[in-house]
C-alpha cells in the first residue's frame, strides 16, 4: 500500500487561514506513524483529507497510483479505516452490532452480513479486549470502553491503512499498552499501515517507526522518533520547555 | 442471530397482524353485515363492504405505512428518537398547503391539494433542516421545539385560511388538524399506496448507507457512503409520501413515534429492519386506530388524529425523559 500526498492544502468554508499548509510525504511500506503537533496545528484535518471525509482544497492525494478522489468511495473504504477523534455517545446499539456496521464496505445494496463477517467483527472485538463489551449499548459504556469498540469497528473492516484520530485519548494505562502492542502486530505481521494522531510524545515515539510533526498547519518535521525528539525541535514546535534523555535506545521527553 | 433472520420473521409476524386487522376492520361496522353474505352475491353487503368499508381500511393501511417509515427515516437521518413527521411539522405543513388550496378552490383542480401538500411538506421539512444543521443533532429538544413552533403557526394559517373565506365552515379546518379517513374514494388510496411502495423502495435501497448516519457524518463518510446524497433524497422522499398521506387524510400525528420505536423495543436497532416493520406495524396500527375512531361510540365518529395522540404522548414522554438525561 502506498499513499502520496503533493502539496495537500486545505481551507475550512468562510475560514480566514488555511488548516493544511502544502503537505507532501510519501509512505511506501507498511509503517507506523505518528503525527504530532500542537492544538489547531492541522492533524486532524490531515486525517479527514486522507479518509477522505474532506477533499483538498489543492494539491492531490495519490493511493496506490490512483487520486483518491477517483476511487470507488467503498473500494476507498476498504482499504482505508478511519476511527474519527469524537464519536456519538448517544448511539443505542450493542457494540457487536456495531462493529458488525464495520463490514458494511463489502455488502452489497441488499446483501446482508454473512457469518464470516459475524465473526471477522467477534475476532477485532477480542483484539482490543471489547469480548466481554459484545452486548452492552454504547450509550451505556464508559469513553475508553467506547473507543476500544470503535476502534474494533475499523479493524472488522480489515484496512489495509488504519487512521486513528487520539486513539489514546479515554484509554486508561493497561489499555494503552495493549493498544501499543496490537499496532506493532498490525505494521510488523501483517503489514498494514497505520497513521495515528496523539499528544504523548513518549507514547508515540515508543513505537513509532516514523513521526510527522506539524505547526501551524505546515509539516515541519518527518523522520524517526530519534531524529526528531530533539529540546529545539519540540521548543520551536510544541513551545515546551523540556529535556530528551535516552534510556534503553529510547527517547523521553521529559517537561522542565 | 442475524439481522436478516429478525427480518423475515417480523415480517411474518406484523403482516399476520396487518392481515387480520384489515379483515376485522373491514367486517366491523354500524352495519352488521358478513363478507359469506357479500360472497353470496348479496348487493347491499358488496356495497358496503367493498366499496365503502375497504377503500376506507386500504388508505389507513397505507397511510399507517407511509407515516411510520417516513418516522423511522426521520429518527435515523436526524440521530433523535423524537422525530416523527408530525412533532417535526412536516405534516402541519402538509395540511397548511392542502388547507390552502381548498380555500382558494385550488382542490377542484385535478392533484391540486396533493402538490399544494407535498409543497407544504417540503417547505416545512427545509425549515427544520435549516434550525437542525445550525445546531446538529447535539440537542434533540431544540429540534422539537422548532416543530412544536412550526405546528403552531401552520395550525394558525390553516385557522386563518379558512376564516377569511366567506361563510366557511371550520369544521374543514378540524379535518385538516385532527384527520379523518371518512369517504375516501379509491384515487386517494392509489395516490397514498403508490406513495408507500415507491418511498419504501427507494428508502430501502439506500438503507445499507442509511444505517450507517446513525454514528454520524464523517464516519458514514469514510465508509464510502455518500451522506449528502443519500440525506437529501432520503428526506425528499420521507417528506413528498407524508405529503401523500396528508393530502388524503389530514394529520394524523405519533404514529411515527409509536411504530419505529415499538419495532425497536421487539427487533434490533438497524434501519435495514427498522424501514420495512415500521412500515407494516403503521399499517396495521392505523388500520385499528381507525377502526377504534368509527366503532368505539357509534354512529358519531371520534376524530382519529385525537386518538393517535393519546396513543402517542405518552411514548413521547418516555422518550423525550431518555433523550435528554
Amino acid at each position: 500500500m502506498s499513499i502520496e500526498l503533493h502539496s495537500v492544502t486545505y481551507r475550512y468554508p468562510g475560514a480566514p487561514s488555511v488548516a493544511v499548509d502544502g503537505v507532501s510525504f510519501r509512505i511506501a511500506k507498511p509503517e507506523l506513524i505518528a503525527i504530532c503537533g500542537a492544538n489547531g496545528s492541522g492533524k486532524s484535518t490531515l486525517m479527514k483529507l486522507l479518509s477522505r471525509v474532506l477533499e483538498p482544497s489543492d494539491g492531490t492525494i495519490v493511493m496506490e497510483g490512483r487520486e483518491i478522489g477517483a476511487w470507488d468511495p467503498r473500494d476507498y473504504a476498504r482499504k482505508v479505516g478511519y476511527l474519527p477523534q469524537e464519536t456519538d455517545p448517544l448511539v443505542p446499539m450493542r457494540a457487536i452490532d456495531a462493529v458488525i456496521t464495520g463490514r458494511a464496505p463489502y455488502l452489497g445494496r441488499f446483501s446482508w452480513e454473512s457469518p464470516q463477517d459475524i465473526e471477522l467483527a467477534r475476532l477485532a472485538l477480542a483484539r482490543c479486549d471489547a469480548s466481554g463489551l459484545a452486548d452492552r449499548h454504547l450509550d451505556e459504556m464508559s469513553g475508553g470502553e467506547r473507543k476500544r469498540v470503535h476502534l474494533a469497528r475499523v479493524l472488522a473492516g480489515q484496512p489495509q491503512a488504519i487512521l486513528l484520530d487520539e486513539p489514546l485519548a479515554a484509554l486508561d494505562l493497561a489499555h494503552a499498552q495493549q493498544l501499543a502492542r496490537l499496532l506493532r502486530v498490525l505494521v510488523e505481521e501483517e503489514k498494514r499501515t497505520v497513521i495515528l494522531i496523539s499528544h504523548d510524545l513518549n507514547w508515540s515515539a515508543a513505537i513509532a517507526d516514523r513521526m510527522l510533526v506539524l505547526r501551524e498547519a505546515r509539516l515541519t518535521a518527518d523522520g524517526s522518533p530519534s531524529a526528531i525528539l530533539t529540546p529545539e525541535l519540540i521548543h520551536a514546535n510544541f513551545g515546551l520547555e523540556a529535556d530528551v534523555i535516552e534510556r534503553n535506545g529510547r527517547r523521553w521527553v521529559l517537561p522542565r | 442471530m442475524s439481522a436478516r433472520r429478525d427480518l423475515v420473521r417480523g415480517i411474518a409476524v406484523l403482516s399476520l397482524i396487518l392481515v387480520l386487522s384489515i379483515l376485522f376492520a373491514v367486517s366491523e361496522g354500524a352495519v352488521g353485515v358478513s363478507f359469506i353474505e357479500a360472497l353470496r352475491g348479496d348487493q347491499r353487503a358488496r356495497m358496503i363492504l367493498f366499496d365503502l368499508r375497504l377503500p376506507r381500511v386500504l388508505l389507513a393501511a397505507a397511510v399507517g405505512a407511509v407515516l411510520a417509515s417516513a418516522g423511522a427515516t426521520f429518527q435515523t437521518l436526524l440521530r433523535n428518537p423524537l422525530a416523527d413527521p408530525f412533532i417535526l411539522g412536516v405534516s402541519g405543513g402538509a395540511a397548511c398547503g392542502a388547507a390552502i388550496a381548498t380555500v382558494i378552490g385550488a382542490g377542484r383542480l385535478p392533484g391540486g391539494v396533493p402538490i399544494a401538500a407535498f409543497s407544504g411538506a417540503l417547505g416545512a421539512t427545509l425549515l427544520v433542516l435549516a434550525i437542525a444543521r445550525r445546531h446538529a443533532s447535539v440537542d434533540p429538544t431544540r429540534l422539537i421545539l422548532a416543530g412544536l413552533v412550526l405546528n403552531a403557526f401552520f395550525s394558525a394559517l390553516i385557522l386563518l385560511a379558512l376564516s377569511m373565506v366567506r361563510g366557511s365552515d371550520l369544521t374543514v379546518a378540524l379535518h385538516w388538524m385532527m384527520g379523518s379517513l371518512a369517504n375516501p374514494t379509491w384515487a386517494d388510496v392509489l395516490l397514498v399506496g403508490l406513495a408507500a411502495v415507491i418511498s419504501l423502495a427507494i428508502c430501502a435501497s439506500m438503507a445499507g448507507d442509511i444505517r450507517l448516519l446513525v454514528f454520524g457524518e464523517e464516519d458514514a463518510k469514510s465508509r464510502g457512503v455518500s451522506t449528502e446524497k443519500v440525506r437529501v433524497i432520503a428526506f425528499l422522499v420521507a417528506s413528498l409520501a407524508t405529503g401523500a398521506a396528508v393530502a388524503t387524510s389530514g394529520i394524523i400525528g405519533f404514529v411515527g413515534l409509536i411504530v419505529p420505536h415499538a419495532v425497536r423495543m421487539i427487533w434490533k436497532r438497524d434501519y435495514r429492519l427498522l424501514l420495512p416493520l415500521s412500515a407494516i406495524g403503521g399499517a396495521a396500527l392505523v388500520v385499528l386506530a381507525d377502526l377504534a375512531a368509527r366503532a368505539l361510540i357509534p354512529p358519531s365518529e371520534l376524530p382519529l388524529g385525537a386518538l393517535t395522540a393519546m396513543l402517542g404522548v405518552p411514548f413521547f414522554l418516555v422518550l423525550l425523559r431518555r433523550a435528554t438525561r
